[in-house]
């Protein structure tokens, strides 16, 4: 069995129970890639109409079925269990995250619509792991880059979406929040009823999301007593729009960054005070 | 000795020139309306691994999209608008187990690019027929076209709507209703 004391194990750990979660729930919905599905191939393929003349590309696209997903799909699950038993320090445990990285690109190529910030970042944090870690030239300073690529990732990723919000009328007119609550997609009723009755729930949250998304950064900075509200605020951000907008992936994509911050937080030769 | 250490060298001057460069191009391409994040988004990164990060900014998406269909069974005669079964509603597990969010994200995301792409084809130089031809346009398609028909030989019109989920006092509101199309 592998360690979790160890950073770069711990990222991986967090992040293979979300991405086991989220391939399950492709499986469950495999129907959207069969021929009357949402991302039929022969639609998609369309996208494709220069790329596929690349041979490389053009192996992949056979797979591109429903059950060529399945098996590309049920493979990822087997990775991600065999995660458990090999450290990615190992070689063994490196082939794995490399073969879960090519699964994940591979699927990318039809998952152009539907895919979100999540996937996203399940895939940047694999491949910088990956290239970080190949057995042979690996080193303690590749290890360290790499770790400092997924928490500055992190930190860009609050950061933009903070600031994003601030320029945003309907965020700084406190609106929001209440909108999105009250979408059947990304909402829920008690949550659109509650908001109705509270008003001032709805200036709190959208100026309490734009200032701590946007200060996120400060996290790297601060002493760590300090800097840890800022994970606090996130786990309690990312479980509740997990909860309230059922962005369930969101949550373990971005609890995998928390042990980068940490780490960088705690490499810092100086703090703000 | 020496030239395992070069190798190690050169790798991580590699490593460090890839990631440099990938979390310079993520930063660029944050301001997504100009050329070169266009170009790079649509032409360059194939694979989707420059991330946009504005979560539900600066427009928070505050609709509910709804893809809905008829035929046309004769010259007069027309079926019910039937809706492709696609906002269902969150169970209690969602915060865990949410498989539905796919169907979901991808209906928002056609559409949203569908929109998106209209005053393109609007536009001066632009034509609103070859709006047929988009991407977007071709997914919504296929996807009606494969429900079930009224009639052998049938013709399909789909519509794109939008409401605003909870909030009754605003009244759904139309995107787009297409042309009849032989399926």
């Amino acid at each position: 069995m592998i360690s979790f004391i160890d950073t770069t194990q711990l990222i991986l750990m967090i992040l293979s129970v979300g991405l086991f979660i989220s391939t399950l729930e492709y499986i469950k919905k495999i129907q959207i890639f069969a021929p009357n599905g949402l991302l039929s191939w022969n639609v998609m393929q369309l996208k494709w109409d220069k790329q596929d003349q690349k041979p490389l590309l053009k192996s992949f696209f056979k797979l591109f079925n429903e059950s060529g997903l399945i098996v590309l799909f049920a493979i990822r699950c087997l990775l991600l269990v065999g995660l458990l038993f090999f450290p990615i320090q190992s070689v063994s445990g490196w082939i794995l995250v490399s073969l879960l990285g090519l699964s994940l690109l591979i699927s990318s190529l039809i998952t152009y619509y539907g895919s979100d910030g999540s996937d996203q970042m399940n895939m940047l944090i694999i491949i910088t792991l990956v290239v970080c870690h190949l057995p042979g030239v690996a080193s303690t300073k590749l290890a360290d880059l790499g770790l400092w690529f997924i928490g500055l990732q992190a930190c860009l990723s609050y950061c933009v979406a903070g600031i994003a919000k601030l320029v945003s009328s309907e965020w700084r007119a406190s609106t929001a929040v209440k909108d999105v609550f009250s979408t059947k997609t990304y909402g829920s009723q008690k949550a659109t009823i509650f908001l109705q009755k509270y008003p001032a729930a709805n200036v709190f949250l959208c100026w309490n999301v734009m200032i701590m998304e946007t200060l996120f950064p400060l996290c790297l900075f601060l002493p760590w007593n300090y800097a840890v509200i800022f994970l606090i605020w996130g786990f309690t951000f990312h479980f509740f729009t997990a909860v309230i907008m059922g962005l369930n992936s969101f949550f373990w994509a971005f609890m995998a960054t928390y042990p980068a911050l940490y780490f960088i937080n705690h490499q810092m030769p100086w703090h703000l005070f | 000795m020496i030239a395992n250490l070069d190798s190690a060298v050169i790798y991580e001057f590699i490593v460090i020139a890839f990631l440099a460069s990938w979390f310079l191009l993520t930063v660029l391409c944050q301001f997504k309306d100009t050329k070169f994040s266009e170009f790079i988004r649509y032409k360059v990164d194939l694979f989707g691994l420059i991330p946009l990060w504005t979560f539900f900014a600066p427009h928070p998406g505050k609709r509910d999209y709804h893809l809905l269909y008829r035929d046309k069974i004769t010259e007069q005669a027309y079926s019910e608008w039937q809706e492709m079964d696609i906002t269902e509603e969150r169970t209690f597990w969602s915060w865990f187990w949410n498989p539905e969010k796919r169907d979901k994200k991808i209906l928002s995301d056609v559409v949203q690019s569908l929109v998106s792409s209209i005053p393109y084809y609007k536009g001066e130089n632009g034509n609103l027929n070859l709006l047929m031809f988009s991407m977007p346009y071709l997914i919504v398609l296929h996807a009606v076209s494969q429900c079930k028909q009224q009639s052998q030989h049938a013709y399909r019109q789909f519509m794109l709507a939008e409401s605003s989920g909870y909030h009754k006092e605003t009244e759904p509101a139309l995107i787009l209703l297409s042309v009849f199309h032989q399926i």
